[in-house]
């Protein structure tokens, strides 16, 4: 997800080696479903998604940012790890892209260490997203690795 | 003999009608109250096409839900609570629910009055919107009508419009048009966290993007005419709609407490179908605190408005060379319609003193409740008083947004709200179609093209992406939701507007 040439962010899309997400239908506002080889994966596949919910087009350009949090569940760190891309964004003033994650249990909870591309947002055309919710979502390991579900607010 | 209730059945759930316009949700398992459904039939088929009744279900299971939850005629599925819910729970002994007040804490809707008709208006309509849009930050990463530094941002949250009225962006009449007087006395903001305020200082005078936007518009038919007289509206003249709300800040406030109330009251949690219903009981430390920070980024939605409001007043007198005043460019009036509040309600009652709805009721008594309105419009008939001075004797303007193509209403609360609806109603047309379906049916440059030559409404986005997502076409049709709410007498008709120039991001 690192390459140098413009690309357009379709609605369905590779998040790094294994991670794939899907935009879904969604009354008001806007759902992710992604999977993925690994917890960290489906967590990268997941904030692309988000990324894609913003922007159809993703340009070149911006520095790489680190991301990292703690939460007391996998849930929970999906949930809190994509709050803080979108905290990043509006304080940065960046839109998050080409993201990366790690996620593993360390004893005090689940570790999230992440990095993103930071676009920014003077460079590119970019719509809201005001929040990542709870409401159906859904973090699974699956025969093949993971996958999850996740409504934002629009 | 008993004639036999009509009943429905969508999804497993059963649908009884208590009257016209009034379908009932039975109350059994975990739910501690039934929940009402206000639809004509053809609005009950939109509704029930995706979770909303699942959702409205589920938002009787909070503690304290007194009487019913109850379901707008503009409803739709939301997340946790739906789109278009009023909730009121119990203050004493109920809880209050972050999820169901909504991310954009004070989202909402605010009009203006000028003294300027469609045909002073008329050749204008370009160099008005590029000036609005060039004027009024929308979109994402656009900043604010003022750059906020941290002093800034506790004082909006403690004072709300009063802080703008110091400063020079309000006058002592715009705060005399809004509700609770554009300031919550109970806001907290100390309890808004440094994130949430961190994302709110350069977003302090931005409209953002989705569904929120600015529109001229026109007066294009008044229904009641002493009401309209009241509202200042007359057919043909301009007036200026403004919907959006507390921007990054209220966003981070409820996300916050939805993380605290999960790590602090996961017992009541697990009791509730769905996490994003989290509340914190009435009288806990979390429920106070979320209270307090609520109602910070209330006041926060308010000055958000009010700057735009202010720069709107500049952009029209360079366009129209004249000043403000001369435009007589007043606040009609701004009203909340994601907000929860502690409100006195007549709640009737059983023989048992359980609260019941006003038609099996034997009694009544004043309870304070939690009013939560997601999506739905405070509605106070006159004599509230809560409603302003200006218009205590006529009722509270209420302000439903329409889509781009189909002009907006302006109603008054009506005498049935408080026995109904714990004095709520609508709050604008309602979505029909995804946001990914519209992108596939819709392109944003044709839909600007056509409203613009087949209906002369000027469209100027960040985004053709958002003109897309925002068409016409994926709304519910708002004369029929506005049909059902004044049939019902919860919120009444006053007069329509139409489009004429639109902003957003």
């Amino acid at each position: 997800m690192s390459d140098d040439t413009q690309r357009d962010a379709p609605d369905t899309a590779d998040s790094d080696a294994s991670g794939r997400f899907e935009l879904r239908d969604h009354t008001a506002d806007v759902a992710v479903a992604a999977t993925a080889d690994s917890l960290g994966g489906v967590f990268a596949a997941v904030a692309d998604g988000l990324t894609a919910a913003m922007c159809e087009e993703i340009p070149d350009g911006g520095d790489r940012f680190d991301l990292r949090v703690r939460a007391e569940s996998p849930e929970a760190a999906l949930f809190d790890y994509l709050d803080q891309c979108i905290y990043e964004r509006d304080v940065r003033a960046v839109l998050p892209s080409d993201h990366r994650a790690t996620v593993r249990s360390d004893g005090d909870g689940w570790l999230v260490e992440a990095s993103a591309r930071g676009i920014p947002l003077a460079d590119v055309v970019a719509r809201d997203v005001k929040a990542v919710t709870y409401s159906e979502m859904e973090l699974a390991e699956t025969d093949g690795g993971w996958r999850a579900y996740v409504v934002f607010d629009v | 003999m008993t004639d036999t209730p009509e009943t429905r059945e969508y999804d497993g759930i059963e649908l009884r009608k208590v009257r016209e316009f009034v379908w009932e949700i039975p109350k059994e398992g975990g739910m501690n109250a039934p929940a009402r459904v206000l639809a004509s039939d053809a609005l009950l088929e939109q509704i029930s096409d995706d979770k909303t009744l699942q959702q409205l279900r589920n938002a009787t299971h909070l503690p304290g839900i007194t009487t019913y939850a109850a379901c707008m005629p503009d409803g739709h599925q939301g997340y946790g609570f739906p789109v278009g819910g009023v909730g009121a729970t119990d203050a004493g002994d109920g809880c209050i629910s972050p999820g169901a007040v909504g991310y954009d804490i004070n989202c909402g809707v605010r009009m203006l009055r000028t003294n300027l008709t469609y045909d002073d208006l008329r050749g204008s309509e370009e160099e008005l919107v590029e000036s609005l849009f060039a004027n009024v930050p929308s979109g994402l990463g656009g900043g604010g009508i003022v750059e906020g530094d941290a002093d800034t941002v506790e004082a909006v949250l403690e004072r709300g419009m009063e802080w703008a009225l110091e400063e020079g962006y309000a006058t002592e009449d715009d705060l005399a048009h809004c509700e609770d007087e554009g300031r919550r006395p109970d806001a907290r903001p100390e309890f808004v966290s440094q994130k949430a305020k961190d994302r709110g200082r350069n977003q302090l005078g931005s409209l953002g993007s989705g569904n929120h936007f600015l529109e001229v518009q026109r007066v294009t038919d008044v229904f009641d005419e002493a009401v309209a007289d009241s509202f200042g509206l007359k057919e043909d003249q301009i007036v200026v709609l403004i919907h959006c709300g507390s921007r990054g800040l209220g966003h981070q406030v409820c996300t916050d407490y939805l993380r605290k109330i999960e790590q602090r009251h996961g017992d009541l949690l697990d009791r509730l179908p769905d996490k994003e219903l989290a509340a914190a009981p009435a009288g806990s430390e979390l429920a106070d605190e979320y209270y307090g920070a609520m109602c910070a980024a209330i006041n926060f939605a308010w000055v958000n408005r009010q700057l735009i409001t202010h720069r709107t007043r500049r952009v029209f007198e360079r366009v129209f060379r004249a000043d403000a005043d001369e435009l007589e460019m007043e606040l009609l009036y701004d009203v909340a319609h994601n907000i929860a509040k502690k409100e006195v309600h007549e709640v009737g009652v059983d023989a048992d003193g359980d609260a019941v709805p006003a038609e099996d009721a034997i009694a009544h008594e004043a309870r304070e409740l939690y009013v939560h309105r997601k999506g739905a419009t405070r509605a106070f008939p006159a004599g509230r008083e809560e409603v302003p001075a200006a218009y205590r004797d006529v009722g509270q303007p209420v302000i439903i947004p329409g889509s781009m193509g189909a002009g907006s209403y302006v109603l008054v609360g009506g005498d049935e709200s408080l026995s109904q609806t714990f004095g709520s109603t609508a709050h604008g047309a309602g979505r029909v179609m995804s946001r990914t379906a519209a992108k596939q049916e819709y392109w944003g440059e044709t839909v600007q093209n056509e409203l613009r030559d087949q209906d002369h409404i000027y469209v100027k986005a960040q985004s053709g992406a958002t003109v897309a997502e925002e068409a016409p076409g994926v709304y519910k049709d708002i004369d029929e939701v506005v049909r059902v709410s004044d049939a019902l007498g919860i919120g009444d008709k006053v007069a329509r507007t139409f489009p004429v120039c639109n902003i957003k991001g």
